[in-house]
C-alpha cells in the first residue's frame, strides 16, 4: 500500500512536469520570435506594421476586458443610476490632455500622440493593480471578476511595453523624433494614498479605464494609419 | 338698482362664457418629454430624438439642454431641424468624443414647463454607421462551378481610412422565393465569395456594418443577381444517375430470373449431398439412438461377409437338416410365412435392420418375418418345444431336402415360380404365388435361425438360442445376407437362399450353440450343417445337389463330410413328408464311404403337412410339402 501511494505521487509529479513542459513550450513559442530593435543580434525583426498590428490587437483585448468588467459592475453593484451626481466624476487621468475629436487627433503630431498613449498607459498601471488587490480581498467579487482585473492590469503593463517598443522602432526609423520620452511625468500618477484616490470608487475606476483604453486603441489606430497606411486602413 | 342688476347679470354671463368648461379643453402644463435615442453615424456628429408628452392643450415648445462633463455650462441645442422633428443635431464643433454629455429636454407651454429625465451619453458608444455603399454582386466561374463575389464600400461618412472608425461587415444571401437568409460575417474585408449556389436561380444580397463598439447599421438595398443555368454539368449528373439505375435494373432482372427458374440459393449455394447409407435412418439419428444406428452400420453387409464375386452369387446353397426339427421348422416357417404375407413394407420397426426391408427390392415377408420373430418367439417356443420331442426320432431319417417353394428349373417353371434373375426381383409376387408356402416360409425362417444355431436337431437348444437371441440381431442379419446372395437358379426359393446364406454366416454361432446341446443328442447333431449346392434339376425331377466346401471353422471336425458330397437325388418323400435325398455317387466320386455318409449326414428339413404327403415322384412340390401347421 505504501509503495502504491509513493508510486502515485511520483506519477502525478511526472505528469505535472510533463504538463508544465508542454505549457512552457507553448508559452515560449509565443515569444519565440523576440522583437529586436536592431537586427544585429540575429533575432527576427518585425516590421513596423506588424508591430502596430500587435499592439492594436492587444489594446483591443484590453478594452474588451474593461468593458466586460464595467458591465458587470453596472449590473450587480450599482443600485441606482444616479446619473445626476455623476457629473462631477473625475478620472485621475483627466489631467492628461487628450484629443477629443478626429480633427484634434489628426492635428496632433505623431510624437505627441505616442506620448499621450504612453502617458495614459503609465497612469493606469498602479490603480489597476490596487484595484485587483482590492477585488481579491473582497469576497463580494467572484473569481471570474478578480481574474479579469488581474488580467487587465497585466495587459496595461504589457501594452505599455509594446507601445514603447513601437516608439523605439519609429524613432529608429526616423518617423518620429527623439523627443518622446518613455518616462512619464510623475504628475500623471496619482499618489497612492491620496484622498482623491479613495474617493474614487471601483465603478468610477472601471468607467474611467474603459474610456481610456478606448482612447489608447483609437490613438494607436490613427497612428498606424498615418504611418503605415497600406495595411488595413 | 336696475343698472346694478344688469351689470351683475352681464358679469355673470361673462363669467359663464369665459370660464373654462369642466368637460371641454383643459389647459395644463405639458407632459414630460422623453429622450428616445441618440445616434452618431460617424463618431463626429450625433443626433438625439425625443418624444414629447401631452401638450396640455396649449402649444408647447421643446428645448434641449446639455451639459458636458466637468463643466457646469449648460448649452442648448443649436440645431433642431436638420434631423427632423423632435430632434437635436450636434455638429462637429459641438461634439466631443470621450466626453460625457448630460442631455435634458424641456417641454414648455403657456402654463408651465416640464423637464425630461436626463440622459448621459458618450458619443463613442452610440455610433451607428450608415449602410455600406456600392454593393456589387457578380457571378464568377471557377472550374465550371459558379460562385458569387460580393464587394462593397464603407459608408462615405465613416472615416475608416484614417483609422478613426474600424468597421466590420456582414452580408446575407437568399434565393428569390426563400424566407430565410443565409448570414455571412465578413470581418473588416470588403470582399466576399459565396459558394454552393443553385444554378438558374435569382439571389438577393444585402450588406451591413458595425463599428468596434456600436450598433449595426441598416441593411443595404437588395442586390439581385441571377445565376445562369449550367446544364452541361447537370447533364453529366443525369448520365451518372441513368447508368446507376440501369445497373440496378439489370441486377434486379438477373435476380428475378434466377429466382423464377431456379432458386438463387441453389445457384449461389448448391446443396451439399448428404450421406446415403443403405439402411441409415436419419430419424434415428435425430432421436439419438446411437445403438440402433451403429447396428445398421454393423449389420449391413459391409464388410461383405458373403463372397461378392459374381460366381459366388450364382451359387445356390442348400442346407440340409436333421429331420427332427421338421415340425419345429415347419411351424416357424409357417409363422414366417404368415408374417411375411401380412406385412408389406413395414417400416415402423425400430430395428434398423428392418429398414433394409423398406427397400422395394426386399421381400415384404422378410420384414414381416423379422417382426414376427419377436412376436412369435414365445409361440414358437411353446410349439416347437412340443414338436421337438416328436422330432427326435426323425433325426436319423434320411436327409430331406428342404426346399422352400417350388423347385423348378427355369425352363420348367410355369407361372408358379418366377425366375430369379436378380435378388431384387419382387419376392412378394413369388410369395403370393405360393400360398401354401406359409409353412415353407416358416420353415425358412426357422431354418435361418437354426442356421445360426447349433444342430438343428437340438430343438431345445435351438429354442434356447432362439429365445436368447434377440430378434433384431438375428432377423436382420439373416435377411440381409439373404439378399446379397444372388441366385440365378430360381428354383431355389429365396427363402432357401436366405437360409443358406444365413447358415454360412452364422456358422460360428451354430458352433457355439452346438456346444450347448445336451449330451444326449445323437452324433448327427454335432455335425455342422452341410451345404449342398443344387446344380441342376434332373429330368427325372430330381434335384442334383452338390456339397460345397465351407470355409467356416466348425468344419474342421468333419471336413470330409462337406467335401464333394453330392446330394443330388431325391429319394423320396417319406411318410412324414420329408424329402429324402440320396447322394448320387455318380456325380462326384469321393471315397466309397460317401454314399453312406450322406445318408447319415444329410439333414433335411422338410416341413410338410400330413395331409399333404406327396408321392415320391421326381418333382417335389415344395409348396405342397411345406405347409405350416396352423396353431
Amino acid at each position: 500500500m505504501v509503495s502504491d501511494s509513493s508510486l502515485n505521487h511520483r506519477l502525478t509529479l511526472l505528469f505535472l512536469v510533463l504538463v508544465c513542459l508542454v505549457f512552457c513550450r507553448n508559452l515560449t513559442s509565443i515569444g519565440a520570435a523576440p522583437i529586436c530593435t536592431n537586427a544585429q543580434t540575429g533575432c527576427q525583426a518585425l516590421s513596423l506594421a506588424n508591430l502596430f498590428d500587435r499592439v492594436i490587437q492587444h489594446s483591443a483585448r484590453m478594452h474588451g476586458i474593461s468593458n466586460d468588467l464595467h458591465s458587470e459592475f453596472e449590473q450587480y453593484f450599482l443600485p441606482s443610476k444616479n446619473q445626476i451626481g455623476r457629473v462631477s466624476r473625475n478620472c485621475h487621468t483627466s489631467t492628461i490632455l487628450t484629443p477629443n475629436g478626429k480633427e484634434n487627433a489628426q492635428r496632433m503630431a505623431r510624437e505627441e500622440l505616442t506620448e499621450v498613449i504612453l502617458k495614459l498607459l503609465m497612469a493606469w498601471r498602479d490603480p489597476l493593480w490596487r484595484f485587483h488587490q482590492g477585488m481579491a480581498h473582497n469576497h463580494d467579487f467572484n473569481n471570474f471578476s478578480s481574474n479579469k482585473a488581474l488580467e487587465m492590469s497585466d495587459m496595461v503593463h504589457e501594452l505599455r511595453k509594446g507601445v514603447e517598443k513601437v516608439a523605439d522602432k519609429m524613432q529608429m526609423l526616423g518617423i518620429i523624433s527623439n523627443s518622446v520620452s518613455s518616462q512619464v511625468s510623475p504628475e500623471a500618477l496619482l499618489p497612492s494614498d491620496s484622498a482623491e484616490w479613495h474617493l474614487m470608487r471601483d465603478y468610477d475606476l472601471l468607467y474611467c479605464f474603459r474610456r481610456d483604453s478606448n482612447k489608447v486603441q483609437n490613438y494607436l489606430k490613427i497612428l498606424k494609419c498615418r504611418i503605415v497606411p497600406e495595411h488595413g486602413c | 338698482m336696475k343698472e346694478v342688476m344688469e351689470e351683475a347679470v352681464l358679469l355673470f354671463l361673462l363669467l359663464v362664457i369665459y370660464t373654462p368648461d369642466a368637460q371641454g379643453t383643459r389647459y395644463s402644463p405639458p407632459g414630460k418629454p422623453e429622450l428616445t435615442r441618440c445616434r452618431s453615424p460617424e463618431k463626429e456628429t450625433f443626433t438625439c430624438w425625443w418624444k414629447p408628452g401631452s401638450d396640455g392643450g396649449l402649444p408647447t415648445t421643446h428645448a434641449l439642454y446639455y451639459r458636458k462633463e466637468n463643466s457646469d455650462t449648460i448649452y442648448e441645442c443649436s440645431d433642431y431641424h436638420t434631423a427632423g422633428e423632435n430632434s437635436c443635431f450636434f455638429n462637429k464643433n459641438d461634439t466631443s468624443i470621450w466626453v460625457n454629455y448630460n442631455i435634458t429636454v424641456v417641454a414648455s407651454n403657456a402654463l408651465g414647463s416640464t423637464f425630461s429625465d436626463p440622459v448621459d451619453i458618450d458619443v463613442v458608444y452610440i455610433v451607428k454607421p450608415n449602410p455600406p455603399e456600392k454593393v456589387t454582386v457578380t457571378v464568377m466561374e471557377l472550374k465550371e462551378w459558379p460562385f458569387l463575389r460580393v464587394s462593397w464600400e464603407p459608408p462615405h461618412k465613416a472615416d475608416t481610412r484614417s483609422g478613426w472608425i474600424t468597421l466590420i461587415y456582414e452580408l446575407r444571401v437568399k434565393l428569390e422565393g426563400d424566407d430565410e437568409w443565409e448570414m455571412h460575417l465578413a470581418g473588416q474585408q470588403k470582399l466576399f465569395n459565396i459558394f454552393s449556389l443553385r444554378s438558374g436561380g435569382t439571389y438577393h444580397v444585402q450588406v451591413r456594418c458595425k463599428p468596434d463598439h456600436g450598433f449595426w447599421s441598416e441593411w443595404s438595398s437588395t442586390s439581385h443577381i441571377e445565376i445562369p443555368d449550367y446544364l452541361h454539368r447537370e447533364k453529366s449528373m443525369w448520365i451518372l444517375i441513368a447508368v446507376f439505375s440501369a445497373f440496378i435494373f439489370l441486377i434486379l432482372t438477373w435476380s428475378l430470373h434466377m429466382s423464377s427458374h431456379r432458386s438463387l440459393k441453389h445457384c449461389i449455394l448448391p446443396p451439399v449431398p448428404g450421406p446415403k447409407i443403405k439402411g441409415f435412418d436419419k430419424q434415428l439419428l435425430k432421436n439419438g439412438k446411437s445403438e440402433d444406428l451403429l447396428r445398421v452400420l454393423v449389420v449391413s453387409d459391409f464388410p461383405p461377409t458373403t463372397p461378392s464375386n459374381y460366381e459366388d452369387m450364382l451359387v445356390e446353397y442348400l442346407e440340409v437338416y436333421v429331420p427332427q426339427e421338421q415340425e419345429v421348422l415347419l411351424e416357424e416357417s409357417k409363422d414366417l410365412h404368415d408374417s411375411c404375407l401380412k406385412f408389406e413394407g413395414s417400416t415402423s420397426d425400430n430395428d434398423s435392420g428392418r429398414v433394409s426391408c423398406d427397400s422395394h427390392t426386399l421381400l415384404m415377408d422378410k420384414c414381416g418375418e423379422a417382426k414376427e420373430e419377436g412376436r412369435q418367439t414365445d409361440q414358437e417356443d411353446s410349439t416347437t418345444e412340443a414338436e421337438a420331442q416328436g422330432q427326435q426320432k426323425d433325426w436319423d431319417q434320411d436327409t430331406l431336402m428342404y426346399a422352400n417353394g417350388d423347385i423348378l428349373s427355369p425352363e420348367k417353371s410355369s407361372g408358379r415360380v418366377k425366375t430369379w434373375p436378380s435378388v431384387f426381383s419382387p419376392l412378394p409376387q413369388y410369395t403370393l404365388s405360393l400360398p401354401d408356402q406359409t409353412s415353407s416360409l416358416e420353415m425358412a425362417k426357422q431354418h435361418c435361425y437354426s442356421d445360426s444355431l447349433f444342430c438343428p436337431g437340438s430343438t431345445s437348444s435351438y429354442l434356447t438360442h432362439l429365445g436368447n437371441n434377440d430378434n433384431e440381431t438375428l432377423g436382420p442379419g439373416s435377411w440381409e445376407i439373404c439378399l446379397s446372395n444372388r441366385q440365378p437358379y430360381s428354383h431355389i426359393p429365396q427363402m432357401q437362399t436366405c437360409q443358406q446364406v444365413r447358415s454360412h454366416s452364422d456358422v460360428n454361432i451354430s458352433t457355439i450353440a452346438r456346444k450347448q446341446e445336451p449330451a444326449g443328442l445323437p452324433l448327427p447333431f454335432f455335425r455342422p450343417t452341410a451345404y449342398v449346392e443344387v446344380q441342376r434339376f434332373d429330368e427325372e425331377d430330381m434335384v442334383v445337389l452338390q456339397s460345397i466346401v465351407s470355409d467356416h471353422g466348425f468344419h474342421e471336425g468333419f471336413p470330409q463330410m462337406l467335401q464333394q458330397e453330392d446330394y443330388s437325388k431325391v429319394k423320396g418323400v417319406d411318410s412324414n413328408n420329408m424329402l429324402l435325398l440320396q447322394t448320387e455317387a455318380m456325380k462326384e466320386d469321393g471315397d466309397g464311404t460317401t454314399p453312406h455318409k450322406p445318408t447319415a449326414h444329410i439333414h433335411t428339413v422338410v416341413s410338410t403337412q400330413d395331409e399333404m404327403a406327396q408321392p415320391a415322384s421326381g418333382y417335389v412340390d415344395t409348396a405342397t410339402i411345406f405347409t405350416l401347421p396352423t396353431y
